[in-house]
């Protein structure tokens, strides 16, 4: 998949908040989102709930691109103890991204989503502990 | 008792704060509008300042009334907060900034109240016209209610406070005068209190002593500076980066108004306030300072343009010192009350994804039973054509869900149309609709009567199964 700005790994984040922001860091770095980008997503999921984690375990956190996107770009953080997000769910992959541009948009989701349809990419990408490993599922 | 009473003052300053912080834009813009276009601006222009009395007299007190609706009970609860508001405004003389925060939320909770008790009494179709209907009646009877009842009540406060004011003056002991004159300030009553009492009092000292200190009572740009920069320093959110900005538009613009909102959305900040004017006035007392017109507005070159020769000391020593005080008070303030407001909001967050929780469980109950119906009723399945998904901004999270399912739906040789919308654009002609157990009230909001499938992901929901198979069978039966 294009515009993968970043892939990033961690043992413990004791906040989701928190969470949300590290995945989004890489995001910020390579100018595809603006700081407001981060606290949209966050507050996203304060006013609309949990809804972003989209299988178990996995979430996406993401925010309606007028709060802030200036690219597409999509990252990634995979945390090795479950981060506890509202509503008791327990996360370990989280995928953010910013899309302005429709059609890559929509190109990645649908990439994405096949991805996160195949059981047995879905174990890999669940249990890779490398950079190269979550590209070979994701790229 | 004790922790309860503090929990329901922060719970009410969040109200507060939530009710005017989606509107500071709307604040800033009129406060733009008056620096550069009145009389004494810096762009005079006639037809522009036009605008100055319309927007604050309608339009910020109705942007206040509807939010605060909107915050109590949806887009209904704008609605009607909007009606209740212009009750308030039309017909009265002074801006109805605290009548739109009263009514406003009030007759979205009466509204609210109504719309629970008739829940799930509304017989199928009927929705529409008791929705309009109970919201325009009720509506109608709470805006002449607060036109004849509210109004006069604000009205009276606004006369009690003028007539206090003048009872002070006339004991002489002016560094009182703060303790009214801040409340009623940021109530937006500050040009009745200035050109009603002190500016006339100050023209006539003036023609006696050359200057006057009633000038300076109320239009000290100092306080709201020193809120501003405690804001800009110790504020959070969106309060703390909107203020530099209004600092530009007080200090020097001279609109004290755009400070207004920050001390509604925090009123303790009024200690600061009153603690910053007292000490003004008193520095200003002792280098018997005074300015020989009323700043209009008071800004801080309209200060200096307006201070005496010799007399330059007295007037920035004022203004510096209650600068100084209001920030250091403020700031205190600002500074013990983040920790437990935070506290606070996580709170909140924990019972409403308890509360979520539950409605989760009521809901999937829900589905389950609605399910067998349309088993027993299989013609009312193959009507399934378009599905929709739906979530907060359509992209992202129904984006994928919408994807997953039509290629499902795909691997069964099944085409449908399978689509992902934002909540509140939801097509007229879906058939059903998939969204979030966390969004299921504000979809049903926005589309009622829709059938409306609740799921707990988007991906991999049990219920998304049971829609695939209620469509499987559908199709393989209108095959036969």
């Amino acid at each position: 998949m294009s515009n993968i700005c970043g892939i990033r790994f961690q043992d413990k984040i004791s906040d989701w908040k928190d969470a949300i922001r590290q995945v989004a860091q890489p995001l910020l770095e390579k100018g595809c989102i603006q700081e407001s980008y981060i606290d949209a997503m966050i507050q996203n999921v304060i006013e609309n709930g949990n809804y972003i984690i989209i299988m178990p375990g996995f979430a996406m956190p993401h925010a309606r691109p007028e709060f802030g996107a200036l690219g597409n770009g999509m990252s990634v953080l995979k945390v090795k103890e479950p981060v506890m997000f509202p509503g008791d769910q327990e996360v370990t992959v989280l995928v953010s991204f910013s899309g302005v541009n429709p059609e890559e948009h929509l190109e990645m989701i649908s990439k994405l989503t096949d991805v996160l349809m195949d059981d047995e990419l879905v174990d890999k990408l669940f249990s890779a502990s490398t950079e190269s490993e979550v590209l070979e599922v994701i790229a | 008792m004790k922790k309860k009473l503090r929990a329901r003052l922060q719970a009410f300053g969040g109200f507060l704060t939530a009710m005017v912080i989606p509107n500071m834009g709307a604040f800033i813009a009129w406060g733009f509008i008056t620096a550069l276009f009145i009389d004494t601006g810096w762009l005079p222009n006639k037809n522009f300042a036009e605008l100055v009395a319309p927007i604050s007299k309608f339009i910020l007190p109705i942007l206040l009334g509807y939010t605060g609706g909107k915050l109590v009970h949806g887009d209904r609860g704008g609605v009607i907060g909007v009606m209740a508001t212009a009750g308030m405004i039309v017909g009265s003389d002074i801006p109805m900034f605290l009548g739109a925060m009263i009514m406003g939320p009030f007759s979205a909770w009466v509204l609210k109240k109504f719309d629970q008790l008739i829940d799930g009494r509304i017989p199928t179709g009927f929705e529409m016209v008791i929705n309009n209907f109970s919201l325009g009646i009720i509506g109608c009877i709470l805006t002449l209610l607060s036109y004849s009842l509210v109004r006069p009540v604000v009205v009276g406060a606004n006369d009690l406070i003028s007539s206090a004011v003048q009872m002070i003056v006339n004991t002489g002991y002016l560094p009182l005068l703060p303790i009214l004159n801040e409340p009623a300030k940021v109530l937006f009553l500050n040009n009745v209190i200035d050109q009603g009492i002190y500016y006339p009092l100050g023209m006539q000292d003036a023609l006696e002593h050359g200057k006057s200190l009633f000038f300076m009572l109320a239009s000290n740009p100092g306080p709201g500076l020193g809120l501003l920069l405690a804001f800009t320093i110790f504020g959070k959110g969106s309060a703390k980066e909107t203020a530099p900005g209004a600092i530009i538009i007080h200090f020097f613009g001279g609109i004290h108004e755009i400070y207004f909102p920050y001390v509604l959305m925090k009123p303790i900040t009024l200690l600061g306030m009153i603690g910053g004017a007292m000490s003004g006035i008193i520095t200003f007392q002792f280098f018997g300072a005074g300015l020989v017109a009323g700043p209009s507005p008071g800004s801080i070159f309209a200060y200096l343009a307006l201070t005496p020769k010799g007399k330059f000391i007295g007037v920035m020593a004022g203004v510096l010192v209650a600068a100084a005080v209001s920030f250091v008070i403020n700031s205190f303030f600002l500074k013990v009350s983040k920790a437990p407001a935070e506290s606070d909001e996580f709170q909140k967050q924990q019972e409403a994804s308890k509360a979520m929780k539950q409605e989760g469980k009521d809901l999937l109950q829900g589905a389950m039973t609605e399910k067998k119906n349309d088993k027993a009723e299989a013609v009312k399945a193959t009507e399934i054509s378009f599905i929709v998904f739906a979530c907060d901004a359509g992209l992202g999270s129904s984006a994928m869900g919408a994807n997953a399912f039509r290629k499902r739906l795909e691997k069964e040789g099944i085409t449908k149309e399978v689509k992902n919308f934002a909540i509140e654009k939801v097509p007229q002609n879906a058939d059903v609709i998939v969204t979030h157990e966390s969004l299921y009230d504000r979809s049903l909001k926005a589309n009622p009567g829709k059938r409306t499938i609740t799921i707990q992901n988007f991906m991999r929901d049990p219920n998304l199964d049971m829609l695939l198979n209620e469509i499987k069978e559908s199709s393989a039966g209108g095959e036969k």
